[in-house]
């Protein structure tokens, strides 16, 4: 605009003056349009022009023929422009603040974990608002869980564009001139103050509540499942892409100024929200020790596993050296607590002393205790390739079935003493199939083993109940030769009508006490019976009640009829005592 | 973990009886374990006794500085480990009556203090964030200058937002007010208004809206009662060692409390110490000049009592009078004032930087001693329990 001066120096002048009119102009201060207009949101030959102004002052401050009055001029009008750049910065930062797109994050995120549960046991949690978000997260997850295989570190982390770039142009061609001037520190401030609110609110919408320790120690453990599952997800996306992006953010904001600056803009940044990420963490692994934590627990500690990694990546600068440090105390707290849970366990096992036997031989308290973590005994070969946590969950199962062993022989009554076993042993099967974690870990030749178990259980019952039982009802010894009443003895067969109706009086009036917990496994057991019971005593009426009607009070030995047999094993193994046989007309 | 076999303490029926004064401990048939275990008992009441002694001791200019409040912490940490080892030595009798329940309790509280370590920590960070404004006035107002319009213009700045950051929450909104009418600023933009306000509340607590500093130190210290003669006589002088570390534990947290920044501060807590621990009296006085320090007019609404924090107010607030009175150009006299003011902040400045960092580990350590010796407690309370 200006005709080229001849010397340096004038014209250097002119420059400065329109520098400076430039700059005074854009004192909000002092001009009302100054306020209510930013530079950057209008005209790009305006940007220009103030930025060359700032670039002019700047050089005419570092010449060295300078008087001290006129320093005293740029430093005014720097701090003027400083102040005004600071004012743009922020407002294009806050302009760009958008929240980011929860299920495009989830849809990115590679890694899925083995112990993590299954995507179909997702549950309600308590943030209405955020159920959408929830179920795009967890389908995005079961979706991609297919496409990755086992993503390796740094591999799994995925930044995001949080600004367009020529919104971070802008910024980086502000804070060049901030750094420049000696005002690094409160361009620092400047990104720092809206940044951190951009991470809280993203954070808070992946569903993070502020819990102290105390508010977890006083949550339920089905609460506390909720939220670790909930802190699995979140941990993840936080680290892999919501902080990371972040980093990357001040990387290039502060290009080409050295790694410090961008450092201390990210820890402002992201050390809130990361520190109330790992006390979540933290407030799990020094919580009170029990058995039915383990497995979450383990999740947990694998999750954190496999962040590392990332987190030392993410977290790799000397200002964040506290928050390594305590994720890696936090991983070796959780490593210890389900190592502590496990032994604590296994101890409860082996010395539970209680030496009353189960009532009604169901399912000792310790089995459905330990219906969590199970399994029986097995050969050294069959250990192998295994890992250690399934060999330790084995050892414990053999305890358990050792310290039931030793339970059923309490028992006066063997027939219960083998009820006892079954009920147990059924148990832990179930649990075991119905754990898909748990089944993969014990692997199914175990599984077959139990159930191997459980059937000679059943056929031990049988045996001791029922063989005596079905003894009364025996062809041999009711024929004897030579006599006149076509070969059966009368006598024997009474006896044998009255031993049969009072053994399964009796039988019917204890076993009925007796429980059988699982409808399934108690009508399995009642069909059983019924199958040897029922075809015996029919054929048995059947070839012999002629002899009973043709003799005196046959009502006395014929007392029961098929129906009533029937409807007498329905009774048994409800757990509660019945009044008398029901007795009706004999056929 | 390997199955431990705990013998019981030989001739437990002839226990010696430790007592509050020495000159009567007396014991019918003295054991020399039953003497260690007393000497043990007496060592650690001595040690406690003598490290708050020599707190006590401190100078009021001193009372409540970051060096000082270091010290508190260390000598926490001791205290701490020889409680520790008191119970390992006598973990026989930890699941006995009635000292598995004193010590249960003595977890119950120890826990509640973990949550004041994480509400210190985020205070410390508030106060790095201080430093950090700070930095600025000092950068503006640096020796090297020349003191002009520029460089006050942008102290100022930094002063306004200092003043504000530092102010009590609940006093923010109106003091907002009257800053903008104040410092004759019109701030329509809505941009300006999201800085004033936003940016110095961006540090939020990582605690909820509803947790309480003051409610979790009443938490700690409810019940808290000196252990009567027939507990003493049962848990063989150990019921002593408890409340002890209760005493301690209580103290340290409230102190804690009293200097660092926090949500919802609260003072109040009973402390009442009978005099026959010879510890009772440094932590007594040490009590009342931290609440006679409080109810100095010009702290009563401080946001923490930490001494740096006073220094860092006393001299922001008169940089910013001068600011504000500022006549250009500068008459030598105010010059040089100015520049006192600023040494006294950098100063001050200095002693933050260098001690902060060591401070935040300080209260992790003892975070993390906490958290073990509770794991460690509770296991062999538990494991004991189960060798019945």
């Amino acid at each position: 605009m200006e005709p080229p001066e001849n010397s340096n120096a004038s014209g250097g002048a002119v420059a400065f003056e329109d520098a400076q009119k430039i700059i005074l102009r854009w004192d909000s201060t002092v001009s009302e349009e100054a306020r209510e207009r930013m530079i950057f949101e209008g005209d790009r030959d305006e940007v220009d022009r103030y930025l060359k102004a700032v670039d002019d002052i700047q050089k005419s401050m570092s010449s060295t023929s300078i008087s001290d009055d006129q320093d005293k001029v740029n430093s005014t009008t720097i701090q003027i422009a400083m102040a005004r750049l600071e004012d743009e910065f922020r407002n294009i930062l806050l302009n760009h603040t958008t929240p980011v797109e929860l299920d495009s994050l989830a849809a990115a995120d590679p890694s899925s974990s083995v112990h993590s549960s299954a995507a179909g046991e997702y549950e309600e949690d308590d943030h209405a608002g955020d159920d959408d978000i929830q179920d795009q997260i967890q389908r995005a997850d079961s979706s991609t869980s297919n496409s990755s295989a086992s993503y390796r570190s740094t591999s799994s982390i995925r930044e995001i564009d949080l600004i367009p770039q020529e919104a971070v142009c802008d910024l980086q061609s502000i804070a060049k001139r901030m750094i420049s001037a000696g005002y690094l520190r409160e361009c620092i401030q400047v990104y720092g103050g809206v940044r951190k609110s951009a991470v809280d609110s993203n954070f808070k919408r992946l569903g993070f509540e502020k819990l102290s320790i105390g508010d977890i120690q006083r949550l339920e453990w089905d609460a506390l499942e909720t939220k670790i599952r909930r802190w699995i997800r979140a941990a993840k996306v936080c680290i892999r892409i919501l902080f990371s992006s972040e980093k990357r953010l001040c990387e290039q904001i502060f290009y080409g100024i050295g790694t410090a600056v961008d450092d201390a803009c990210f820890m402002e940044t992201v050390k809130g929200p990361a520190i109330q990420l790992f006390n979540f963490a933290e407030a799990i692994s020094i919580s009170r020790r029990s058995p039915e934590k383990m497995f979450k627990i383990l999740d947990l500690h694998d999750t954190l596993m496999d962040l590392m990694p990332d987190i030392e990546v993410v977290f790799e600068s000397k200002s964040a050296d506290s928050i390594r440090v305590q994720a890696a105390e936090i991983l070796s707290r959780l490593a210890e607590a389900a190592r502590g849970i496990l032994s604590e366990f296994e101890n409860a096992v082996l010395r539970e002393p209680s030496l009353v036997p189960v009532p009604g031989g169901t399912i000792h308290p310790l089995t459905r205790y330990s219906g969590d973590s199970t399994t029986p005994d097995m050969e050294f070969a069959e250990l192998e390739g295994k890992t250690p946590l399934a060999i330790h969950l084995i050892w414990i199962i053999v305890i358990l079935q050792f310290n039931l062993d030793g339970k059923s022989k309490h028992y006066k009554d063997v027939s219960l003493a083998h009820l006892f076993m079954m009920n147990n042993i059924h148990y832990i099967v179930q649990k075991v199939k119905g754990s898909p974690e748990l089944r993969e870990m014990i692997g199914d030749d175990y599984l077959r083993k139990l159930t191997g178990k459980l059937r000679q259980a059943a056929t031990s019952y049988q045996r001791a109940t029922w063989v005596r039982v079905l003894y009364c009802l025996r062809d041999e010894g009711l024929h004897v030769s030579g006599s006149f009443s076509s070969g059966v003895s009368k006598s024997v067969l009474r006896e044998r009508f009255k031993t049969f109706n009072a053994m399964l009086e009796e039988v019917h009036r204890t076993q009925a006490t007796w429980l059988v917990p699982d409808n399934q496994l108690r009508e399995e057991l009642r069909i059983s019976i019924s199958e040897k019971l029922i075809p015996a005593y029919r054929s048995f009426l059947g070839r012999y009640r002629s002899h009973i009607e043709s003799g005196k009070h046959p009502e006395n030995y014929m007392k029961y009829s098929v129906e009533d047999l029937e409807s007498a094993v329905l009774d048994f193994f409800e757990g509660y005592p019945v009044s008398q046989l029901l007795r009706r007309r004999c056929q | 973990m390997p199955a431990t076999d705990y013998q019981g303490l030989s001739a437990s029926i002839s226990r010696s009886i430790l007592s509050l004064r020495r000159d009567q401990i007396h014991s019918m048939e003295p054991t020399h374990e039953a003497s260690g275990h007393d000497l043990e008992l007496e060592a650690f009441q001595r040690q406690v006794a003598d490290r708050f002694l020599d707190l006590s001791s401190v100078g009021s200019d001193d009372l409540l500085s970051l060096s000082w409040i270091r010290k508190l912490l260390d000598s926490f940490l001791c205290c701490q480990e020889e409680f520790r080892v008191i119970l390992f030595n006598n973990r026989s009798q930890v699941y006995k009556a009635p000292l598995d329940r004193l010590i249960n309790d003595f977890f119950e509280r120890s826990v509640k203090a973990l949550d004041l370590c994480n509400a210190i920590r985020d205070g410390i960070e508030q106060i790095r964030e201080w430093k950090k404004l700070i930095e600025i006035v000092l950068c503006a107002l640096d020796n090297r200058r020349i003191l002009g319009e520029g460089q006050f213009r942008r102290a100022k700045k930094a002063l306004i937002d200092l003043a504000l950051s530092m102010l009590d929450e609940r006093e923010s909104t109106a003091a907002l007010a009257h800053r903008n009418r104040s410092f004759g600023r019109q701030n329509a933009a809505s941009s300006r208004d999201h800085r004033n306000f936003g940016h110095f509340r961006s540090l939020s607590w990582s605690v909820s809206r509803s947790w309480s500093a003051a409610r979790q130190l009443q938490a700690i210290g409810n019940n808290l009662a000196a252990p009567k003669a027939n507990e003493i006589v049962a848990t063989n002088g150990i019921a002593v060692a408890v409340y002890t570390m209760n005493s301690i534990l209580l103290f340290v947290m409230w102190a804690l409390v009293a200097a660092i920044p926090c949500q919802d501060r609260g003072l109040q807590v009973h402390f009442s110490i009978p005099r026959q621990f010879s510890w009772a009296v440094p932590i007594l006085s040490l009590h009342e000049r931290v609440l006679e320090e409080s109810r100095k007019r010009d702290r009563r609404n401080a946001c923490g009592l930490l001494r740096e924090i006073y220094q860092m107010d006393k001299c922001t607030k008169a940089l910013a009078e001068m600011a504000d009175s500022v006549q250009f150009p500068l008459t030598e006299e105010k010059e040089a004032e100015v520049r006192l003011r600023v040494q006294e902040l950098g100063k001050v400045c200095e002693v933050i930087k260098e001690a902060l960092d060591p401070l935040e580990r300080q209260v992790r350590d003892v975070f993390h001693r906490i958290v073990h010796s509770r794991t460690e407690g509770l296991d062999s309370l538990g494991r004991v329990n189960h060798n019945d």
